[in-house]
């Protein structure tokens, strides 16, 4: 315990170790809690905007000057907006996890309400049917993740470099995760 | 040394030591060493019913949010929203029932303890100890309230005193030096019953 005594880590187990059960179980709730909530505004989100991913980052520059990698998006998917040509769409395609956002370029609209969308990055010289499924040559509006709504410019760095440094994800959310287990109230 | 190894024997509990500048250690340290005064010393029994309620709305929230992550997970998206909006509702205000219930139930109690009535024939008394601190603050008000279980002859006394007198400077929780106060309390209450 020396060794540890600098970063006073001996104190913060000896809370723990003082705690009786019901107070560990509220230290374990209220980890829970705070992992509920942010979970609970995600999909609360979800419900409000009508859209599976409501919050996305920009990770391509395929859409410059307009979007630059590490922005940070907000989507809608109303029923009701009819997706118009030269929107900003987000959308998925089949086979593919990871959504793309770009430009709606060319529509065709049936009188029962079908749509079948084309998309080009601005930054990019040809259109997307390149990066369709084999065979694709439309989007429908199945595929449609939302429309670009608002924007928040580098915030989403901090995604991408997540992403990139998965360690150091995982130690900041054990980090987290540590502290509000240990720490009373 | 020879008094203090005496002293030590004596204390069946190992010396309690928290970091003097964190005030919310200081505030529990001081909580569970009066909690302990009223069941290890005084051998009251201690009622779990107001913790057992916090609890509870906590299960049930994170209950709600895992029922929620579930079906989400079973019936992707577009077919879930009905079931998401009202978990995520169901949630929150679960939420509010928590901080009314932390606000006007329990109100900065941290410990019930109940003194059983020998004879059996008098209604059960409970004692309350509820304490505050303010942020940053030093001074450390324990109110400890006194009633029937049938909610008559209620009954308080506090002291608010800063909590150096209660700690050594390594940060050590002195009980000798807290005990005498709390008992102080519990006799001007139980003497007050008394005199009526």
């Amino acid at each position: 315990m020396v060794i540890l005594n600098p970063f006073k880590m001996d104190s913060l187990f000896d809370d723990l170790k003082r705690m009786n059960k019901r107070q560990f179980l509220y230290q374990v709730l209220s980890f829970g809690m705070i992992v509920s909530s942010a979970l609970m505004i995600w999909k609360g989100l979800m419900v409000v905007t009508g859209s599976e991913s409501p919050i996305v980052v920009v990770l391509s520059g395929s859409m410059e000057p307009a979007f630059h990698r590490g922005d940070l998006l907000f989507l809608t998917n109303f029923e009701q907006d009819p997706i118009r040509v030269g929107e900003i769409v987000v959308f998925k395609v089949e086979g593919r996890d990871i959504p793309i956002v770009h430009r709606v370029l060319k529509l065709h609209e049936r009188d029962n309400g079908t749509v079948k969308f084309l998309t080009k990055g601005d930054n990019n010289s040809v259109d997307d049917r390149g990066l369709y499924a084999p065979g694709q040559l439309w989007l429908t509006k199945k595929d449609i993740v939302g429309r670009a709504r608002g924007l928040l410019p580098y915030v989403g760095m901090v995604t991408i470099y997540m992403n990139e440094y998965p360690k150091v994800k995982y130690m900041l959310l054990a980090g987290l995760a540590g502290y509000v287990l240990i720490h009373r109230e | 040394m020879s008094p203090k190894e005496k002293e030590d024997k004596n204390l069946v509990e190992e010396r309690t030591k928290v970091n003097k500048w964190d005030g919310s250690a200081v505030k529990n340290a001081l909580d569970d060493a009066v909690r302990d005064v009223f069941i290890k010393r005084l051998n009251y029994q201690e009622n779990f019913a107001l913790v057992d309620g916090r609890l509870w709305i906590c299960s049930i929230a994170v209950g709600i949010a895992m029922l929620a992550l579930l079906w989400d997970y079973l019936h992707p998206f577009p077919q879930s929203k009905p079931v998401l909006l009202l978990c995520v509702s169901a949630y929150f205000v679960m939420m509010g029932v928590l901080t009314v219930y932390t606000a006007y139930f329990e109100k900065g109690i941290f410990a019930v303890a109940v003194q059983k009535d020998d004879a059996g024939l008098d209604p059960d008394v409970v004692w309350e100890a509820s304490s505050y601190m303010k942020r940053f603050d030093d001074l450390y008000a324990l109110t400890v309230t006194c009633y029937k279980s049938n909610k008559t002859q209620i009954k308080s006394a506090t002291f608010e005193k800063s909590v150096a007198n209660f700690f050594d400077n390594d940060g050590n929780l002195l009980l000798e030096l807290l005990e005498p106060e709390v008992v102080k309390l519990h006799s001007n209450i139980t003497s007050g019953k008394k005199e009526k």
